[in-house]
C-alpha cells in the first residue's frame, strides 16, 4: 500500500508541477519508514539464510565449495524421504481440497451463520497438540490404513484446514458467490458444473495460496512423522545431521527452496489478470483483438 | 450490425411453437414467509407470451422475491407457477429455461465476454464454432461486436449488463427475468439501456419480467406494470392506467408525484376542495356526503396565477427543463408543488401571492373518518 500511496503521489507531481516539492517530501518520509520497517524484517529474514549457505559452502581451508549440493541427491534416504514427503503431500492436498472446496462453498452459500463458527473450529488443529491428534487420527482409522504412511496424509490434511479454510474464505468473501451460482444455473448449470466451471476457476488464487501453504507444512512437518515412526524429508534432514551437518543443512535450504517457487508461481498466477493469461486464446478463437 | 429472427436464435432442440413467441407465465395464489416476515401474501399475477411487464414497488415489498420464486431459485410456501399452464414448482432453475440479468454484474470474471455469452450454449452441447458464432451475433445485437474478447474488469457497468443480457438470450430463454439491472448504472446509461432492452425484447417477442423500484424506469419500458406493497400486488394495468387511475392511494402516491390536500365530500360523487368542486374518480366507490376527505391531486391538477389578494404564497420554485415545479404554502400546515410550464413558472418569484385551483378530476379521494363517529 506505501508503494501505491507513493505512486500516485508522484503522478499528481507531474501534473501539478509547482507542488512537487512539498510531494516529494512526503514521498522521502514514506520511503524512510518502509525502510525502517523493511530492514529489521530482511535481517530477521535473510541473515539466517545467508549463514547457512555459507556454512554449507565454507570449506576448512578457507575456501569454499558446492560439494554440500551437488553431494546431496546421492545421499542414502534422501531421495526415498523427498518421495515420501511429495507423496504426502499429494495425498494431502488431494483430501484437503476435496473437503474444504465443497465445504467452504457450502458455509458461505447457505450456511452464513455458521462461519463465526467454522473459524473456531477450523483453528483446532493449530491449538490441539500433535500427539492428541494422532491419537484422535489412530482411533478412527481402518487398521489397513495404519500400515501405510499415508495415515500421515490424513492427519496432514487435518493440520492443513486452518490454512486451506483461510485462503478460502478469502477468495468467498472476495466475490459475489450467490450471484455467481444463480447467474450459472439460470443458464441450465448443474451443482456439478457451477462448480468446476464457474466457482474454482474464480477461487484460483485462494486455492493456489492454500496449497503452497499445505505442501509447504507437509514437507516442514516433523513431530507427526517422528511419532508416526516414517522418514519424511524433515526427519531425514534431523537423522542426516548426526551425520553430515553440512550436507543436512543443505537439504534444509532445498526444502526451503521448493516451497518458494511455489510462492513465487502463486504471486504470478494470483496477481495476472484473465484477460492477460488468455487473450492470445481469445485472439485465435475469435479473431478480435482486445 | 445483424439483426436476428428468433428462427436465427433457435437452439438445436426444436421447441413447442407457443415457446417460440414467448410463454404465458401466471403465479396463482404465491405466498412466501421468512420466519415472521411475510415476503409474498398471495400473490396473483399473469404475463401474457410476449409481454413484458414490470414490477414496481419499494424496497421489501416482495417483487424480488416473487422474480426469484418463478426463476425456481426460492419455493413458495402456498400457490402454483405456471409455465405455458404447467405446474413448474418441482423444476429445478437450470432446468425450467429463463434467462435472468442480476442487478450486480453477474458475469463470470474468468471468462471473456464471448465465453460469458456462450456459456449456457457450451451447456447445451452447441459445438464450439456454432457457438461463438451465435454469441458473436449476440454481442453484436446488444452492441458490443468490438468487445468480444474483453473480460468482465474490462468494461464498464453498462457493457456488463449488456454482456449479462446477451448472455441471458443466448439460451433462448422462454421467459427473461431482469431483477433491478439498470440500478447500478448512471442515469444516462440508464436510459440507454433501458430502451435497448425494450427494443430487444419486443423484437424478440420473449415474455419478460422486470423488477425495480424505478417508477419512470417501469412506465417507460413496461407494456403493464404491477405495484407492489407489503407482498401483495396493489394494482396492475397500463403505465398510463396506473398513473392516471390509481386503484388505491399508496399506488397514487408511489407511482409519481403528489398533493394531500383536507377537502370535504358534497355528496356521493363530488368533494369540494380549495373551494372548488371536483368529481370524483369514476372507479371509485360512492361517498357518504358532508365528511371529511383526503383529495389526492397531481402537480400538473393544480393551476396557479399570480393574484394580489390570493391568501397563497409561492416558497419556492425548481427548474425542470420544459416545466417549472412551484412549491406553494396555502397555509401553515399545507404546502403543495405545481407543475406549470417553464413560461408561467418564470413568471412566480418566490413570495407572490397567488390563486391555486384545482382542475379536472382528483387522482383519487381518501374518505376520512365521520367526526361525530357515525359509519
Amino acid at each position: 500500500m506505501a508503494a501505491l500511496g507513493a505512486f500516485d503521489v508522484s503522478v499528481r507531481d507531474d501534473r501539478l508541477g509547482g507542488a512537487r516539492s512539498v510531494s516529494m517530501t512526503r514521498l522521502g518520509r514514506l520511503r524512510w519508514w518502509r525502510l525502517a520497517i523493511l530492514a529489521p524484517a530482511g535481517l530477521f529474514f535473510f541473515v539466517p539464510l545467508i549463514a547457512a549457505v555459507r556454512f554449507c559452502v565454507d570449506t576448512p581451508g578457507g575456501g569454499h565449495s558446492l560439494a554440500a549440493f551437488t553431494s546431496l541427491v546421492g545421499q542414502q534416504g534422501f531421495a526415498p524421504s523427498v518421495w515420501l514427503s511429495l507423496r504426502l503431500a499429494g495425498v494431502a492436498l488431494a483430501i484437503s481440497l476435496a473437503l474444504m472446496v465443497p465445504t467452504a462453498i457450502y458455509v458461505h452459500l447457505r450456511l452464513p451463520r455458521l462461519r463465526r463458527a467454522m473459524d473456531g473450529v477450523t483453528v483446532l488443529p493449530i491449538v490441539i497438540a500433535p500427539i492428541i491428534l494422532i491419537t484422535g487420527v489412530l482411533s478412527v482409522a481402518p487398521s489397513w490404513l495404519k500400515a501405510t504412511p499415508y495415515l500421515l496424509a490424513l492427519e496432514y490434511a487435518v493440520l492443513a484446514m486452518p490454512f486451506m479454510y483461510r485462503s478460502l474464505d478469502a477468495g468467498l468473501r472476495a466475490m459475489d458467490l450467490a450471484t455467481l451460482v444463480d447467474a450459472a444455473r439460470s443458464l441450465g448449470s448443474r451443482w456439478s458444473t457451477t462448480m468446476l466451471r464457474v466457482l474454482v476457476p474464480n477461487l484460483r488464487a485462494a486455492i493456489i495460496s492454500g496449497s503452497v501453504l499445505t505442501v509447504a507444512l507437509v514437507f516442514g512437518e516433523y513431530t507427526m512423522a517422528t511419532l508416526d515412526q516414517y522418514q519424511n524429508f524433515s526427519v531425514w534432514i534431523y537423522v542426516f545431521s548426526q551425520s553430515s551437518a553440512q550436507v543436512s543443512v543443505a537439504a534444509s535450504l532445498f526444502g526451503l527452496v521448493l516451497p518458494w517457487a511455489l510462492l513465487f508461481a502463486i504471486s504470478f498466477l494470483a496477481t495476472a489478470k484473465p484477460g492477460r493469461l488468455r487473450r492470445h486464446r481469445v485472439d485465435v478463437t475469435g479473431g478480435e483483438r482486445s | 450490425m445483424s439483426i436476428l429472427s428468433r428462427s436465427e436464435l433457435a437452439p438445436r432442440t426444436p421447441r413447442a411453437p407457443e415457446a417460440a413467441r414467448g410463454s404465458a407465465v401466471e403465479l396463482v395464489g404465491v405466498s412466501r414467509h421468512y420466519d415472521k416476515l411475510r415476503a409474498l401474501d398471495d400473490l396473483h399475477l399473469r404475463l401474457e407470451p410476449g409481454e413484458l411487464v414490470a414490477l414496481l414497488g419499494p424496497s421489501g415489498c416482495g417483487k424480488t422475491t416473487a422474480l426469484r420464486i418463478l426463476a425456481g431459485f426460492e419455493h413458495a410456501d402456498r400457490g402454483l407457477v405456471l409455465v405455458n399452464g404447467r405446474e413448474v414448482a418441482s423444476v429445478p432453475p437450470q432446468r425450467r429455461d429463463m434467462g435472468m440479468v442480476f442487478q450486480s454484474y453477474s458475469l463470470f470474471p474468468t471468462m471473456s465476454a464471448l465465453d460469458n455469452v456462450g456459456f449456457g450454449l457450451r451447456l447445451r452441447g452447441v459445438a464450439r464454432n456454432e457457438r461463438q458464432r451465435r454469441a458473436r451475433e449476440l454481442l453484436e445485437l446488444v452492441g458490443l461486436a468490438e468487445w468480444v474478447g474483453h473480460f468482465p474488469h474490462q468494461l464498464s457497468g453498462g457493457q456488463a449488463q449488456r454482456v449479462a443480457l446477451a448472455r441471458a438470450l443466448a439460451i433462448e430463454p422462454r421467459v427473461l427475468l431482469l431483477d433491478e439491472p439498470l440500478s447500478a448504472l448512471d442515469a444516462k446509461v440508464r436510459v440507454q439501456l433501458r430502451e435497448h432492452i425494450r427494443a430487444l425484447q419486443q423484437r424478440l417477442g420473449i415474455t419478460t419480467l422486470f423488477v425495480t423500484h424505478d417508477q419512470e424506469e417501469a412506465l417507460s419500458i413496461a407494456d403493464r406494470v404491477g405495484v407492489m406493497r407489503s407482498g401483495r400486488l396493489e394494482q396492475i394495468g397500463t403505465p398510463a392506467e396506473v398513473y392516471t387511475q390509481p386503484a388505491t392511494a399508496f399506488v397514487a402516491s408511489f407511482v409519481g408525484s403528489v398533493n394531500r390536500l383536507a377537502g370535504t365530500s358534497v355528496n356521493a360523487r363530488s368533494v369540494e376542495v380549495l373551494g372548488v368542486r371536483l368529481p370524483i374518480p369514476p372507479g371509485q366507490g360512492d361517498l357518504v356526503a358532508s365528511r371529511p376527505v383526503e383529495v389526492l391531486l397531481r402537480p400538473e391538477a393544480l393551476r396557479v396565477s399570480a393574484d394580489r389578494e390570493g391568501r397563497a404564497l409561492v416558497t419556492g420554485r425548481a427548474f425542470h427543463g420544459a416545466t417549472m415545479r412551484i412549491t406553494v404554502r396555502i397555509d401553515a400546515a399545507t404546502e403543495v408543488v405545481a407543475a406549470l410550464s417553464a413560461l408561467e413558472g418564470s413568471l412566480l418569484e418566490a413570495g407572490t401571492a397567488v390563486r391555486l385551483e384545482p382542475v379536472g378530476t382528483p387522482l383519487f379521494v381518501v374518505p376520512g373518518a365521520d367526526p361525530e363517529g357515525n359509519p
